[in-house]
């Protein structure tokens, strides 16, 4: 069995002062609130504020996620909402579309109009909790236009309404992809970022180094990757957009993934808030503290949950989250045992919401702040993360960024590699897995059944259906007006901010499929990505 | 390990599963094995997938799922049965439920490779079961003679 970390650093058997040599207090870790933050932004940590407790929820129809989401209320989820949307509305095109129509709410929710939205947030508040869609980054700019809309439509100043609707455009290259052009999702999220900024509206753009640790990247990857997508995207909003460091550092926040080795991934989150703190000041010369304190939400690890044995996953559910809560992060959500089936079943999701409330008031570990601060071991291990960290992030530099970097290929081939990696070192039992290949059980013998959420294929005809007769109903004359207006605009090159006119498409009820494919359209490409449908749009 | 030469396989996602891990590990195990593996990445409908099946003349179609989409798997049995293509075997692998695993056998799947298999049990599967395996090892099995 291995004993060293998903980097290759070998793992010692014991610790002492001589492996944090040098380590300076002040300058290296530094109180809670003090620079570089090491230790967490809060000097009484969740004394002033404990963690977001909530669930990514939405699957089926719109009015079931709404139903899920007002059951997670009830089990004490009320600081923040998640929804993660499903694959049709992650690639922005439409429930009716061919390949829609067998998709729509299978692995999500179906958000792909002003109305969907409207149905998924009915008597749920939209202020007073944060509000957190997610999914893919293509529909970045839809998602905000949302919340504009419906703030607007319920009389909520949209400056009150806070959480994060954005996604940074660089996941498509790790494992999880939607199907519109990078440089498409980058403009739209450009766009969306810059409205955010210049509007005073507080939502935030997640930037998910989850999906590439999920997708089999190790820890020291995630950190560089992470660091490069936050060179790259604040580069350009700096750079490009003419934004003042100190407005766009709070645009990101980071998701990041928790598995099971639990020393370790205290020492990841560490790491990473000493290294953006250090990258806000040092390279974007940031004016304000608060500009060095890069929000962090935990997504414990779904790729660890096993098929077998699900039960066994509660356990591992449980000690990620306790690394979640110790690390300090501001929100979690955590995975659930039946995540190697389907998406989360009412007892799953109440099970793993209960896990994060146990952590939270029966352990004691919300009591003190970065409890693991001085362990020989951590401090030791989050030096040795952050290390092999910046010599990725240096070849990343030397390359010229993280986009240049894609460019080549060389962050997919390391990821790729990576996940064989992984897959080798269970295949061969050099990392065991309990009920995998290590106490494996017959399949016989593994009988106790856990209730599975499963989504039949009429569901998402229905919601094709549903979508098909209420296009026929719409204020046609206002929508024409809206997406010609958003295809003019779409035309005046990608500085021209697309925003305003996608808001005022949204609000005329234009769908996913038909703002993207329209802004599609005016940039030379085909208005279905799939080229099986044709633009319903009379366009210049 | 040279197992797989001579089997050439496809391995796809279908429908609009973005989800590629899995796919691109498979397809590293395959080709570390032997086996020609013509990799068809996302955004393959089950027509895109019976088509390059037919051009590249494929012994193995093999689908990796993590998005729950299985009328598109189902689709693509059927698809294969109007091509006569039926003996070239579908087999997928990723988190499928039980009751799906049952319904995709029931269809026509040959095989589900569930989470946490091995990588030995996966190719080997492959190299009994491909279009033309009993006609390979029977012409194995007179070369040797």
């Amino acid at each position: 069995m291995k004993r060293e970390t998903d980097y290759g650093y070998e793992i010692k058997p014991v610790y002492t002062p001589s492996d944090i040599e040098g380590l300076e207090y002040q300058s290296d870790l530094g109180d809670p609130g003090s620079f570089p933050y090491t230790r967490g932004y809060h000097p009484n940590g969740y004394r002033s504020r404990m963690w977001t407790q909530r669930m990514t929820g939405g699957l089926g129809s719109s009015k079931d996620a709404n139903k899920a989401l007002k059951q997670y209320r009830k089990m004490g989820q009320t600081g923040g909402m998640c929804v993660i949307s499903d694959r049709v509305f992650s690639c922005c095109i439409d429930p009716d579309h061919p390949l829609g129509r067998s998709e729509a709410g299978v692995l999500g929710w179906p958000g792909c109009s002003l109305l969907e939205f409207e149905e998924l947030m009915e008597d749920i508040p939209l202020t007073g909790q944060s509000i957190t869609l997610l999914g893919s980054s293509a529909p970045t700019a839809l998602r905000l236009a949302y919340v504009v809309a419906l703030a607007e439509k319920r009389g909520d100043d949209v400056s009150t309404v806070h959480g994060s609707v954005l996604e940074s455009p660089f996941e498509n290259f790790f494992g999880q992809t939607d199907v519109q052009p990078f440089d498409l999702n980058m403009k739209l999220f450009l766009d969306a970022a810059e409205y955010v900024v210049r509007n005073k509206i507080r939502m935030r753009a997640s930037v998910i180094s989850q999906h590439f640790q999920e997708s089999g990247g190790n820890n020291a990857q995630a950190l560089a990757i992470m660091l490069s997508m936050y060179k790259e995207i604040c580069g350009l909003l700096v750079d490009e957009r003419e934004l003042d460091f100190d407005d766009v550092a709070l645009v990101p926040y980071e998701l990041v993934s928790i598995g099971s080795r639990f020393f370790e991934e205290v020492a990841k989150v560490r790491a990473v808030r000493r290294m953006w703190a250090k990258m806000a000041k040092e390279h974007f010369k940031a004016k304000k503290e608060k500009s060095c304190q890069l929000l962090i939400a935990v997504h414990t690890s779904g790729r660890t949950m096993t098929y077998q044995q699900p039960l066994n996953n509660i356990a591992r559910c449980a000690i990620q989250t306790l690394a979640g809560a110790m690390v300090g992060c501001s929100a979690l959500d955590n995975a659930t045992m039946d995540n190697a089936y389907a998406e989360p079943s009412p007892l799953a999701a109440r099970m793993s919401l209960n896990t994060q409330h146990i952590v939270a008031v029966e352990t004691g570990v919300a009591d003190v702040v970065d409890p693991l601060a001085g362990s020989y071991f951590v401090e030791n291990l989050t030096n040795k993360v952050e290390e092999e960290a910046y010599k990725i992030l240096h070849e990343i530099d030397e390359m010229g960024g993280l986009i240049a970097a894609l460019d080549q290929g060389y962050v997919q081939k390391m990821l790729t590699q990576e996940a064989d990696k992984k897959f080798q070192e269970i295949d061969s039992k050099e990392r065991l897995v309990v009920g995998v290949n290590h106490l494996a059980i017959p399949e016989e013998e593994d009988d106790f059944e856990i209730p599975i959420q499963e989504v039949e294929t009429n569901d998402s005809e229905a919601i094709a259906r549903r979508m098909e007769n209420w296009k026929k109903t719409r204020d046609m004359p206002l929508l024409n007006k809206c997406i010609d207006q958003l295809h003019t605009d779409a035309k005046k090159g990608d500085r021209f901010n697309l925003m305003p006119s996608i808001v005022e498409a949204v609000k005329a009820y234009g769908t996913a499929g038909e703002v993207m494919g329209v802004i599609r359209h005016a940039r030379g490409l085909s208005y279905d990505p799939f080229n099986m449908i044709e633009c319903p749009f009379e366009l210049n | 390990m040279n197992k797989g030469t001579g089997i050439k396989v496809i391995v796809s996602m279908i429908g609009l599963d973005g989800h590629t891990t899995g796919g691109e590990v498979i397809s590293i195990l395959l080709r570390n094995a032997g086996f020609e593996v013509v990799y068809l990445g996302v955004n393959q409908t089950p027509e895109m997938i019976i088509d390059a099946a037919i051009q590249e003349d494929v012994d193995a179609i093999g689908i990796s799922s993590h998005a729950a989409n299985y009328s598109q798997i189902e689709a693509l049995v059927d698809l294969a049965k109007e091509n006569n293509v039926s003996d070239v075997p579908i087999i997928c692998g990723g988190n499928i439920p039980p009751r799906q695993i049952e319904k995709l056998l029931a269809k026509g799947i040959a095989k589900v490779f569930i989470p946490g298999s091995k990588g030995d049990e996966i190719v080997d599967y492959l190299v009994s079961n491909s279009r033309g395996a009993n006609a390979a090892s029977a012409a194995k099995t007179s070369q040797a003679g």
